[in-house]
């Protein structure tokens, strides 16, 4: 819930039960840099001596830094900690300094002191030589994928003796692959053909058809539309305006390129050399959105593309060296230079105008923190100075190195994103947060991950198709019983068992949507105008859905519904009321005894058939309720309020 | 309304309403009182009268001799405020005037996010409203009313930039407020719809335990959770203070008719009823064409409203643990009001225990500009925010820690809460 670091917690114990089958050298009680002391020293240091302010002249960001030490001496000497200064001022309480700064704890402190006699260990370095399991030059089959994805967490949980959860069963595979893949779960048709069919290869069958759907490509523009799009948006003056319209509009756009098979270069591309109006190019809401009050802002758009594009977070180094992480203020504004000659807001995109005075350089705002005026010339992030300055266009340059196939990042974000998508957590995390001192939980699999997406010419169904067909993807999310919680979560950080997720407000308005047969559903309090101040779009439902069942989308598996959403779908008379789809399937269905009705509703919502049980109970509340249509509607509204509808397994 | 004396005790209240000898207490009144003897275990409880846009201290807290508005004398020898509050102004003995806020923002947004947070808008993360912290830190636990509230108490012109939304940000979205969209209609979804909910409720409940007992996983338990808060709150007694309904004819006009003044009562038989925080927004302070026309518009019902709260909070006896405090964003410039002014401008509390008939700091007298500046004890936003968590009995030296493991203060390390005022 609040940032903890990644790695601390409930993975170390799986960390540590694969190294000491990986590194027999190093002792699997061993602190680790990543996992142990960093978390250590971001908390109790890094204020004073990071990248934000050096006291003493000492930064603790990296191990490099530390050897070098302040203006006293190396921080840390390795196996040696009488020398180590790092040791001997958190030994004695001086640091952190000051009378009101609590002191380390005893177990912080033993972290430290067995991490610096251990001769400083680090997870990165068991890493090093990571094995992708498959041949990076060359696309794959999608079973070759599959079975190369299953192998790398297979012998994870393996080593860590972690026992992967079975597979699940047809229903659980059938309504998260319509949800994840088209954005809701499948009519009773689509669901109980699936689940009579006696195909054997009735799972690949589905992938391969929803991933043919335009669906499909909704779906996905959805999703990359609120990657990037943030739940309010920036308004345009006074008045306030939020171009929600736009940021849909610009969502169906991606989402037709993802239909229509374009590569994740190939958008990429569109999205970030956009010129011209936006009514032509939907894609230029992203220059409004990531600058500042609906305008461009060279900076914002930098940390929108390191974050989206690249997976790297340079929020903090906008206005000073990144107090924690190793991103200097400098290539914050290196990569914002090569949007320093290109202009706009919500309306248009123009090139050659822009807060850059002169092409291929920037000056630092005076705004910022730090370093306020000095010019930073456009450099690709840990990489080369940009030399050919004179295009007349900066943003080409920095789109052909971003989507080379060797670029470290731009494969690895989009794989971990969509590796999020489908698994509730990053194989990096935070998802945006790609960096050597945050390694990923699975480093092979991230590599076979962003080599086959290259490979492929960033085919986005191919990964997508590959990841489907993974077993991993496939296991049930029903705890096995008697697991304890820890070791379930152990499992499950290991992608052993498939996380429970809360469907996201667009899933839950698409399957709402087939419930009541409506193509759009108001879920708003009758009469009123404007609910949420003049800055929202006034009379738009789909708006106020979102901000009524609006995720944490930092995890997916957080229910943060309270009372207000459930007192809607408990009250609200739309979901009390007449289901459309209901009445065309009575309709044409004119003898279906209640039994059938039972059962069409049940497949409608759960996507599945009622049990014994459950057809009992629901007998018993139509034979208190005389109304034969009201008693149905009962029926609906206890099924779209049972958790198995809005969770996803 | 008649001056009741203050000196009466809610005790002694509830026995001469009993007795019949005072006529405007009826019997639903009686009863909301008897249902609503909370007993807060920690804390006071807060009602916060937001005037989004920014109102003109000038025309209402800190008049100026040669102003647009007269000033008029308080219950409190030699303080003055704008003739056209004349009921505040005989609440003086219970309100604390704070004439030197000084807060450096100047854009509607930034500076709403500014004043309810007590941080800096950065591009990093959200930071938690005041409103999410006093749920997370003196709401009642495991009760059936919800700690955090906020009503919409209307607007009335389209400016004012965007609405600030609370949110909790990393304490938990438990700690999210229950928005009522119009205190003349209440919560929203609040009463059950058909008259066969607890068949429906008991269809429900087999197979939600069934799934329960096989998931048994943390969203499981959460959505349970929830709909069970959702569904006791709709049966609780307690759910009625959020209907108006109930208050008689009497109450409801004394707090006037608009809907600003039915917010402060909603307001008042929320933390009556065991609401922690208590926020209402009315929107439409941005007076860039002279405030003095469209204040002196809402002089009347914002008189009406906000003297009526703390009149009834003091004879329910409830004003010593309930906080309220009216404030904007910022001030407007001195004179006409014309502008956005963040360097000089007023905030008004009452009760919370507070030594209330005071003013806080002062506003420059002479030069070219009147109130152009501060003349004596700035107040920043974080003076204010430590002041205000001070008050509501919030321990102020805490750290939480935001996404990416950074450490962030409840209120900024040199903010100097206004002793002068706590009690």
């Amino acid at each position: 819930m609040c940032g903890a670091p990644s790695h601390a917690g409930v993975l170390r114990p799986v960390l540590v039960l694969i190294l000491a089958g990986f590194a027999p050298a190093v002792s699997a009680d061993d602190p680790l840099l990543e996992t142990d002391v960093l978390p250590i020293l971001t908390k109790n240091c890094m204020g004073c001596h990071g990248g934000l302010r050096q006291q003493g002249g000492l930064d603790l960001r990296t191990i490099p830094a530390m050897l070098a030490g302040g203006e006293s001496g190396a921080a840390i000497v390795s196996g040696d900690l009488e020398r180590s200064l790092l040791w001997k001022r958190i030994a004695a309480d001086e640091m952190p300094a000051g009378d009101d700064r609590e002191k380390l704890s005893a177990a912080d402190k033993a972290r430290i002191r067995a991490w610096i006699a251990a001769g400083f260990p680090t997870l990165a370095q068991r890493q090093q030589d990571a094995d992708t399991l498959l041949n990076g030059d060359k696309r794959h089959e999608p079973r070759e994928v599959a079975q190369a994805i299953d192998k790398h967490l297979d012998g994870f949980l393996a080593s860590a003796q972690l026992e992967p959860a079975p597979l699940s069963d047809d229903v659980e595979f059938l309504r998260r692959l319509y949800l994840d893949l088209t954005g809701r779960v499948p009519t009773a048709k689509q669901a109980s053909e699936f689940l009579d069919s006696q195909q054997a290869d009735k799972r690949e069958s589905l992938i391969d058809a929803l991933l043919a759907t335009s669906e499909f490509g909704q779906q996905f523009g959805r999703t990359w539309r609120d990657w990037i799009c943030p739940p309010e948006l920036p308004s345009t003056g006074n008045a306030g305006t939020q171009p929600h319209q736009q940021a849909r509009a610009f969502g169906d756009w991606m989402g037709k390129k993802f239909a229509s098979g374009a590569g994740w270069d190939q958008i990429t591309r569109e999205i970030l050399t956009v010129q011209g109006a936006i009514k032509d190019n939907p894609q230029v809401i992203f220059f409004g959105v990531v600058g500042q009050g609906g305008k461009t802002n060279p900076g914002g758009t930098a940390r929108a593309v390191a974050s989206i594009f690249m997976g790297v977070q340079l929020k903090c180094a906008q206005c000073h060296d990144d107090p924690y992480r190793d991103w200097s203020q400098q290539e914050h504004w290196a990569l914002a230079a090569f949007f320093g000659r290109s202009q706009g807001d919500f309306e248009k995109i123009e090139i050659g105008k822009g807060p850059a005075k002169q092409s291929g350089q920037i000056a630092i705002p005076g705004n910022a923190f730090k370093n306020a005026g000095t010019t930073v010339p456009a450099a690709f992030l840990r990489g080369q100075p940009l030399q050919a300055k004179d295009v007349p266009d900066l943003r080409t340059p920095l789109v052909d190195w971003l989507t080379a196939r060797d670029n470290p990042y731009f494969a690895r974000a989009f794989a971990n994103r969509l590796w999020f998508q489908l698994f509730a957590r990053g194989i990096v995390n935070p998802i945006d947060d790609n960096r050597a001192l945050n390694p990923p939980s699975h480093p092979g699999l991230m590599g076979l991950l962003a080599d086959e997406f290259a490979a492929s010419g960033f085919d986005v169904k191919h990964l997508v198709r590959c990841l489907c067909r993974s077993t991993a993807y496939q296991r049930t999310s029903t705890p096995v019983p008697g697991t304890d919680a820890v070791r379930r979560v152990a499992i499950t950080t290991a992608f052993g068992r498939m996380p429970l997720r809360v469907m996201t407000a667009d899933m839950l308005h698409e399957s709402l949507k087939l419930a009541y047969g409506e193509p759009q559903l108001d879920l708003r309090s009758g009469g009123k105008v404007n609910t949420t101040g003049m800055a929202a779009t006034v009379g738009d439902a789909l708006l106020e859905f979102h901000r009524r069942f609006g995720t944490n989308e930092e995890d997916r598996t957080d229910f943060t519904h309270g009372v207000a959403q459930m007192l809607t779908l408990i009250n609200h008379p739309r979901l009390l009321g007449d289901s459309k789809s209901l009445a065309e399937f009575l309709k044409n269905t004119p003898d279906a005894s209640p039994t059938q009705v039972i059962e069409w509703l049940y497949l409608s919502t759960l996507s599945r058939r009622p049990t014994a049980e459950e057809q009992r109970e629901a007998d018993e509340y139509l034979a208190e309720t005389p109304d034969r249509a009201q008693a149905y509607r009962g029926v609906l509204w206890m099924l779209v309020n049972r958790s198995e509808y809005i969770l996803v397994r | 309304m008649r001056c009741l004396d203050p000196r009466l005790k809610r005790r002694d209240w509830l026995r001469l309403s009993a007795a019949g000898l005072l006529s405007a207490a009826r019997v639903p009144w009686f009863e909301s009182l008897v249902t609503a003897d909370i007993q807060r275990p920690r804390g006071k409880s807060c009602i916060l009268l937001w005037m989004d846009g920014g109102p003109s201290q000038q025309h209402t807290f800190d008049p100026k001799p040669n102003g647009e508005f007269k000033s008029t004398a308080t219950s409190v020898p030699g303080i003055q405020i704008v003739e056209q509050l004349p009921q505040l102004a005989q609440c003086m003995d219970d309100l604390v005037i704070v004439r030197s806020m000084t807060t450096a923002i100047n854009g509607h947004y930034d500076a709403k996010y500014f004043l309810h947070t007590g941080h800096k808008r950065t591009t990093a993360f959200e930071h938690p409203a005041i409103g999410c912290i006093a749920s997370s830190q003196i709401g009642l636990p495991d009760d059936d009313m919800p700690a955090f509230v906020t009503i919409d108490a209307g607007f009335d012109r389209p400016d004012g930039g965007r609405l600030y939304r609370s949110v909790p940000a990393y304490l938990g979205p438990q700690h999210a407020p229950l928005a009522v969209n119009d205190p003349q209609q209440g919560l929203e979804n609040l009463a059950a719809h058909g008259d066969d909910i607890d068949a429906r409720l008991k269809l429900l409940a087999g197979s939600e335990r069934r799934f329960a007992q096989r998931q048994t996983l943390p969203a499981v338990s959460a959505k349970q959770a929830a709909f069970d808060r959702a569904v006791r709150l709709m049966h609780s007694p307690r759910s009625r203070a959020f209907q108006l309904e109930h208050e008689p004819a009497g109450i409801r006009e004394m707090y006037g008719e608009h809907k600003f003044g039915q917010s402060c009562l909603l307001a008042r038989r929320l933390v009556e009823s065991g609401v922690s925080f208590v926020e209402v927004i009315h929107r439409g302070w941005d007076d860039h064409n002279g405030a003095a026309r469209p204040v002196a518009a809402r002089a009347p019902w914002m008189d009406a409203g906000m003297a009526a709260l703390i009149r009834d909070l003091k004879v329910r006896g409830l004003l010593d643990d309930t906080l309220v405090v009216w404030m904007g964003e910022f001030g407007r410039t001195p004179g006409d009001g014309n502008g956005h002014f963040s360097k000089a401008w007023s905030s008004v509390w009452a009760g919370g225990g507070l030594k209330t008939g005071q003013v806080i700091g002062k506003t420059s007298e002479g030069g070219k500009q009147p109130g152009g500046e501060i003349a004596e004890r700035p107040v920043s936003t974080a003076d204010f925010t430590a002041t205000l968590c001070l008050a509501l009995g919030i321990d102020i030296h805490q750290e939480f820690l935001a996404p990416g493991s950074r450490p962030v203060p409840l209120v900024e390390k040199n903010a100097k809460p206004i002793v002068e005022m706590l009690g």
